[in-house]
């Protein structure tokens, strides 16, 4: 991957192999354990595991939903990469789904929805309310200490139900439905395949890969954030900003977030907003961002491997006797195996916070003395 | 008659191939003082850790009183009658001295902790061995010399034969190292083995009956102290001819490059680390801060450096005040500073040796223009520091955590000696590295006055802070309470009974010293 840049290791292919081989690894035991699980519970096993494996390439329409998925996955994933790679543990991808779709579906719903600039405005209000909430977050750890795991996390409530709120009183289309009307074409993603899901979503999320790599590796406060990210104490005695680094990074993954809700609502697949429209999927970043090692460039492989994977598991859902519930465990299963080769290195890494490094010389501090 | 404690051919290597030790042989004789001398990363700690039990050994053995034994974990060897004493003390602050030494085999009185009897006890083995510690003093209260000795009488307490003082003399005041010498003597006198880990060559000449020098794993050979000198000692070390000395140009140092005028700095409750602290730095001169640590020089230091606020007065650099400035605008002004602890503050060790080496110039317009980076010109620069610094590394983009502790140190010194700067802080800059990147960072930074450069420098190494420093001021609890210029008959002790708060300088004598 060429986002290890100019500036990265000098072995970079090897590392790539490496990292490369791990994931596949994940991958198949992940497969193993699904398959054992799958055996446990099904009539007809191996058809119901063939589902998994097979179905979402059979039809261009579930290839459709596979690429949908991916897409929305690559973008999580690159909002959840950036708060990581600076170190910040923002869980708020959710809530600035939530609160970029209500800002969209306010723009395409009003007679500005109905011009030419219906789509664009609509991305761009989504992208400005998603960074708000990214913001608010990080002003709270700057300003006041605030924990950014639990501020995010309840500003995702918060965006949740106010989402769910002004579905049900105000964008509803009659009393008793839980959808807004359906937005005016000028104010959709025009599609790319026809019948299918894929829409200019998929430019976009490109797009934003190109951007993500390009403000992390080829530009000042990139390299700023990286250096936050690997030890903040000495940012600030470089002369680095660490807070206004940390809450810009949080700031522009929430824009990310924020896109994100745009992609949902906007996109073909909804073309309206409805009532918890996003299905957990905004969560999912976390884990495309730590197989992918928070690095931009791999994030859209992996949420494809994934989204195969997640697509399988909700096709096998619907056309097998493999209960929903078992879907669940599957899906956990896998996140937890996939993740856990790496977040073991992972959370140390995140909870070595304030710059204490892990030991890798032999030279010890002398201060020492009980404190 | 066999020795007391024999290690032999002791190999050691770690999961992932670093070789620790490798055909290590020690001989240690009763009521001997046994000194193990080596550059840092020369096994010393790993062999302590082996007879200790911490570690176990690849290969060879060990034998105690002639007899084969091994120790699965460090309760084995205290049970042999082994003891060791840690640079980093493990003691409850809040419990009393001798809560500290019985805890774990308390004596009882049924099934009741007897109190009477551990501070008997106790008091009895500080006397006896000429400790000087007070049963009864929280231990938080205690000087780090006395802590020191707590750890002593832990191991005594559990009747330890073999005592291993791990870097003993690192964290000391002169003062306070002599009287951990009178306590070791009184140990040996009465019977006690110790092996003292040291890498300050006088102190060992001083203690020890006998010295193994270690090298790269490996032991170049055991000799008797009375049989060498300090510069065979430390040949034998590293391996060639080294001179301990400083090489100082005559500089013109009329110009003042930097002054504090009545700092206050506060800690966050509201106390003074420093109370009304005027200094001067005048270009071409090192001045030093002498002090045990925790006497405000190194909180003096990041006040300068802008990383903590002054609660009053004024620091002026070149004739303007920057006590409202931030770190990178006055780094802009000429401001260049070696922290105290690179890992946790001098480097990004999982970021690149270029990415370390620009991080403080990221508003130079050379390496960062409209916002992008100038990856060109930044590798290029890496280069040329690398070469000119000799940093031992693959190339530019290899990242920092794969370096010795000695190549990040020089890394550090790269970035900040990168432009001539007006002035440098440089605070414990030998701390933790070999005697060869010693030398190397000792003549960077005289170069770097040689040049001009106004440096203030502080370090826990008294013997560093005398070979370097043009003028001495002496810290003690936030005030400078003695200065000095510089000059062959100024002693260790002499300073020690100011670092100490035992005397203070007179005005006059103070004044002439601090210019």
């Amino acid at each position: 991957m060429s986002s290890f840049a100019a500036l990265g290791r000098p072995s970079r292919f090897a590392a790539l192999r490496r990292e490369t081989f791990r994931a596949l690894f994940a991958a198949g035991i992940a497969l193993i354990v699904a398959f054992v699980v799958v055996l446990l519970t099904s009539k007809a096993p191996l058809e119901a595991f063939e589902v998994l494996l097979t179905a979402p390439i059979a039809k261009i329409r579930t290839i459709g939903y596979w690429i949908d998925d991916a897409v929305k996955l690559t973008i999580t994933g690159l909002a959840f990469s950036l708060v990581f790679q600076a170190r910040q543990f923002s869980m708020g991808v959710q809530g600035q789904v939530y609160v970029g779709a209500l800002a969209a579906s306010y723009v395409a719903l009003s007679p500005l929805g109905a011009t030419p600039f219906g789509l664009i405005l609509g991305v761009l209000a989504a992208m400005l309310a998603g960074g708000i909430w990214g913001f608010i977050p990080g002003y709270a750890k700057a300003r006041f200490g605030a924990n950014e795991i639990v501020s995010s996390l309840m500003l995702n409530y918060i965006a949740i139900e106010l989402a769910n709120y002004l579905v049900r009183v105000q964008l509803r289309v009659r009393a008793g439905v839980l959808t807004s009307p359906d937005f005016p074409p000028t104010a959709v993603f025009a599609p790319l395949i026809e019948r299918t899901r894929i829409d200019l979503g998929l430019i976009v999320a490109l797009v934003a890969v190109g951007v993500v790599w390009f403000l992390l590796y080829r530009t000042s406060w990139g390299l700023k954030l990286r250096l936050v990210g690997h030890n903040a104490r000495f940012a600030e005695y470089a002369g680095i900003r660490s807070t206004a680094v940390m809450v810009s990074a949080m700031t522009v993954a929430g824009m990310l977030g924020g896109l994100l809700g745009s992609i949902f609502v906007q996109g073909q697949t909804y073309g309206k907003i409805t009532v918890l429209f996003e299905g957990g999927l905004a969560f999912e970043g976390i884990l495309v961002a730590i197989v992918a090692r928070s690095k931009p460039l791999a994030v859209p492989f992996v949420a494809l491997a994934y989204g195969y994977l997640r697509q399988g598991a909700q096709l096998m859902n619907v056309r097998t006797d493999v209960p929903a519930e078992v879907i669940g465990v599957v899906t956990a299963i896998i996140i937890l195996l996939v993740s856990s080769s790496y977040s073991v290195d992972f959370f140390k890494r995140l909870f070595r916070r304030n710059g204490e490094p892990t030991p890798v010389s032999n030279a010890k501090p002398v201060e020492g003395a009980a404190k | 008659m066999a020795a007391l404690l024999e290690a032999i051919g002791i190999g050691k290597t770690y999961p992932g191939g670093v070789v620790a030790n490798d055909g290590v042989d020690l001989v240690v004789e009763a009521g001997q003082v046994h000194a193990v001398v080596g550059e840092n990363g020369a096994g010393k700690s790993t062999l302590m850790k082996i007879l200790f039990g911490i570690e176990q050994p690849n290969a060879g053995e060990l034998r105690l009183d002639g007899k084969p034994v091994a120790f699965a974990n460090p309760r084995e060897a205290i049970e042999a009658g082994i003891g060791m004493v840690f640079q980093h003390f493990s003691l409850v602050p809040s419990f009393a001295v001798y809560e500290n030494v019985v805890m774990g085999s308390e004596p009882r009185a049924g099934i009741r902790f007897d109190r009477q009897k551990a501070i008997a006890e106790v008091r009895a083995l500080s006397e006896k061995f000429r400790l000087g510690v007070d049963p009864l003093q929280p231990v938080r209260n205690l000087p780090v010399g006395q802590q020191q000795r707590v750890e002593i009488l832990k191991s005594l307490y559990r009747n330890a034969r073999v005592l291993i003082l791990d870097e003993p003399t690192a964290v000391l005041a002169p003062q306070e190292v002599q009287e951990l010498f009178v306590a070791i003597r009184s140990l040996v006198e009465q019977g006690r083995t110790v092996i003292f880990i040291a890498h300050k060559l006088p102190e060992v000449l001083e203690i020890s009956d006998a010295i193994t020098v270690m090298r790269q794993g490996k032991t170049v050979g055991q000799v008797k102290t009375s049989d060498v000198t300090e510069q065979q000692l430390a040949a034998m070390m590293v391996g060639r001819e080294v001179t301990l000395r400083v090489d100082r140009a005559a500089t013109d140092q009329s110009q003042l490059v930097a002054s504090c005028r009545g700092v206050r700095v506060v800690n966050a409750r509201g106390a003074d680390i420093l109370s009304d602290l005027s200094l001067n730095v005048h270009a071409g001169e090192i001045v030093g801060l002498v002090g045990v640590e925790g006497n405000g020089q190194s909180e003096l230091l990041e006040a300068i450096s802008g990383l903590r606020p002054i609660a009053a007065g004024s620091i002026t650099i070149a004739n303007e005040n920057v006590a409202a400035m931030s770190v990178i605008e006055r780094r802009e002004r000429g401001l260049a500073s070696i922290p105290p602890d690179r890992l946790s503050d001098g480097l990004a060790t999982g970021a690149s040796v270029a990415e370390n080496i620009v991080a403080t110039r990221l508003t130079d317009r050379r390496f960062v223009r409209r916002g992008m980076l100038d990856l060109k010109a930044i590798k290029a620069e890496a280069v040329r520091l690398i070469e000119k610094f000799s940093i031992r590394v693959g190339g530019p983009s290899q990242a920092v955590e794969t370096l010795s502790g000695g190549n990040m140190q020089k890394v550090v010194v790269a970035r900040e000696l990168a432009e001539q700067p007006r002035l440098l802080l440089v605070n414990q800059p030998t701390r933790g590295v070999d005697l060869g990147a010693t030398q190397f960072i000792w003549r960077t930074i005289t170069d770097a006055r040689d040049a001009g450069c106004a440096v203030l420098l502080s370090s826990a190494d008294l013997s560093e802070l005398m070979a370097l420093s043009d003028r001495l001021i002496v810290f003690y609890r936030g005030r400078v309470v003695a200065a000095f210029i510089n000059h062959p008959d100024l002693s260790p002790e002499t300073l020690g009974t100011y670092m100490l708060g035992l005397s203070t300088q007179s005005a006059e004598d103070m004044k002439a010293a601090l210019k």
